[in-house]
């Protein structure tokens, strides 16, 4: 896709009218462009440029919700023709807000971001207890699980996840931490296999991490 | 030369805030709660009775001027008694888990019922009633701050913190209208709070640098709390946690007398940039420090914004409960050395 097509999604995504993505991937799909196209360097291609610019403060949460918001939409248009086209999904993704905190608009994001990544994502919500995320992975196998809290008292929780998971399977997910309090420090002591400190980062994360092969 | 005698808490605290005679050391307060867990333990005071009974209310919250010796009590210790009153449904938590708002019923303007007698709502009452409480007990000698929360914060609890950010893009008019609204409540609530004995009041108003723009900041709420600082008799402590660096000389324009900030604004920059126009409350760091952190590192960041010349002394915000004692006590230790040991 040429930058100023690029440049067409970014625009849809910052525009408060959700009928301009609807109009563009329409416009994209009757266009025959392939849907694998549209998604990866359209939508998730500016998201990438939202995500830069988020970094350097030039865009604030509002914003970053309301392309989300947009790209969920786009996405929605679009999913009958992806699942015609087949793509594999990237990976799959178990997410949620651990047990005792109910804070979820950072989770959403990554959430939503993920799944524009091309991620299979499955989201349990907040305050989410530890037998929950076990018994998830035991079932769907997910190849990466992400721990949100925004609290300094929840983010605890995560250690006792982070182990617990360890402990219950042979084969664990990578487990991958998140939330205003938590910093890289905080993801090492605790062991988890990477922090990330936005919803763009996650994404860079679970690429890194999978293409470990590991 | 500088008097340097002893003073009491209630004259250190009210010098501070309006940035006059330093006296023998600087204050120590609290904006927002110093509660704790083995605070509650030692009062047999516990959470979540202590937000919906005034005298259980008041009688945790005289315990950080009474065990931990802070200059001030300040009796709000969540931050949804307008919530509830407003008709979200709250969970009022645990010894160990802050309240929450459940429900956000506001999705559009006429979705929002102020009631005429608000201020008798069980929620908002208890605090007038543990001020005045408060008042009797220790108005001579401590300061008695309340608190209330700003139209902003109040529409995130109401209309959900997702939805009234994107609403600040995409339907300006109607967050300015909310905002609007909500500001009576504010307003009304804090003045009753002065009525009730409270010496400065805290105003809560979430548009912090970790979600908005300064330009939102500007745009939506700058004129509503430039009204609102003309309409509450009493001083005004502004709270906005996070990193609000960009946005302290806004403060200042909206006549704020404090503002009470984080770690993350560096003390020395803040008290620069605010040039002496508004008093600095703050600013030791919760998670790492007094949280995370020993009775010597919370003496450091003391000392720090101690030195940078910050008004008041205090946590950044309101500290997890599993918070020691210990290093609370701490930021009263260092501030009793005075301001250097050159100066008196």
């Amino acid at each position: 896709m040429a930058p100023e097509e690029i440049d067409r999604f970014y625009r849809a995504l910052r525009n408060t009218n959700l009928a301009t993505m609807e109009t563009l991937v329409k416009e994209y799909i009757e266009k025959r462009v392939s849907p694998i196209i549209i998604l990866n360097e359209g939508m998730i291609g500016a998201m990438g440029i939202i995500g830069q610019e988020f970094k350097a403060s030039k865009i604030w949460v509002p914003e970053v919700l309301l392309a989300a918001r947009n790209m969920n939409r786009g996405i929605e248009i679009l999913k009958p023709e992806l699942l015609r086209e087949k793509t594999p999904s990237k990976g799959k993704f178990v997410i949620g807000t651990v047990k005792g905190d109910i804070h979820d608009i950072g989770k959403n994001l990554v959430t939503m971001i993920m799944t524009g990544a091309g991620y299979e994502v499955i989201d349990l919500g907040i305050d989410v207890p530890k037998d929950r995320f076990l018994e998830v992975i035991s079932k769907d196998h997910p190849d990466i699980v992400g721990l949100s809290a925004l609290l300094t008292t929840t983010m605890l929780e995560m250690k006792v996840l982070v182990k617990a998971i360890r402990q219950a399977f042979s084969n664990p997910p990578k487990v991958i931490v998140g939330g205003a309090p938590v910093t890289q420090k905080f993801a090492d002591e605790i062991q988890a296999d990477g922090y990330a400190e936005d919803a763009v980062r996650a994404v860079e994360l679970a690429n890194r991490l999978l293409s470990k092969g590991g | 030369m500088e008097n340097c005698q002893p003073s009491t808490p209630k004259r250190r605290f009210l010098s501070g805030l309006f940035g006059g005679r330093k006296g023998d050391r600087i204050s120590v307060a609290n904006p927002t709660s110093i509660v704790s867990v083995e605070l509650m333990e030692k009062t047999g005071v516990y959470f979540p009775e202590a937000h919906l009974d005034p005298s259980k209310m008041s009688e945790l919250a005289a315990a950080g001027y009474e065990i931990l010796g802070f200059d001030s009590i300040m009796p709000e210790f969540s931050v949804q008694q307008e919530a509830e009153a407003l008709g979200c449904v709250v969970d009022w938590g645990s010894p160990t888990m802050m309240p929450d708002a459940k429900t956000h019923p506001v999705k559009e303007v006429e979705d929002l019922t102020i009631p005429d007698n608000i201020l008798e709502k069980p929620s908002m009452a208890v605090l007038l009633r543990a001020l005045e409480i408060l008042k009797r007990t220790y108005g001579d000698h401590v300061a008695i701050a309340g608190k209330v929360m700003g139209p902003w914060t109040i529409s995130y609890h109401l209309c959900g913190v997702q939805d009234f950010l994107i609403w600040t893009l995409t339907e300006p008019e109607k967050v300015k209208e909310l905002l609007h609204r909500l500001k009576e409540v504010s307003i009304a609530f804090a003045n009753a709070q002065f009525r009730a004995g409270a010496d400065a009041v805290v105003i809560a108003d979430h548009a912090t640098g970790d979600l908005v723009s300064p330009k939102a900041y500007q745009d939506f709420l700058l004129p509503v709390h430039q009204e609102m600082n003309q309409r509450i008799g009493g001083p005004t402590i502004l709270h906005i946690c996070g990193n609000c660096s960009d946005r302290l000389r806004l403060f200042v324009e909206a006549g704020f007398d404090g503002y009470h900030f984080e770690w993350q604004v560096d003390a020395k920059m803040a008290v620069q940039v605010v040039n002496h126009e508004m008093s600095l409350v703050g600013n030791i760091a919760n998670k790492d420090v007094l949280f995370g952190g020993t009775p010597e590192d919370v003496y450091k960041q003391a000392r720090y914004s101690i030195e940078a010349g910050v008004d008041i002394l205090a946590p950044e915000c309101a500290v997890p409960l599993q918070t020691p004692i210990a290093n609370l006590k701490a930021i009263v230790e260092a501030a009793k050395e005075g301001y250097s040991k050159m100066s008196c």
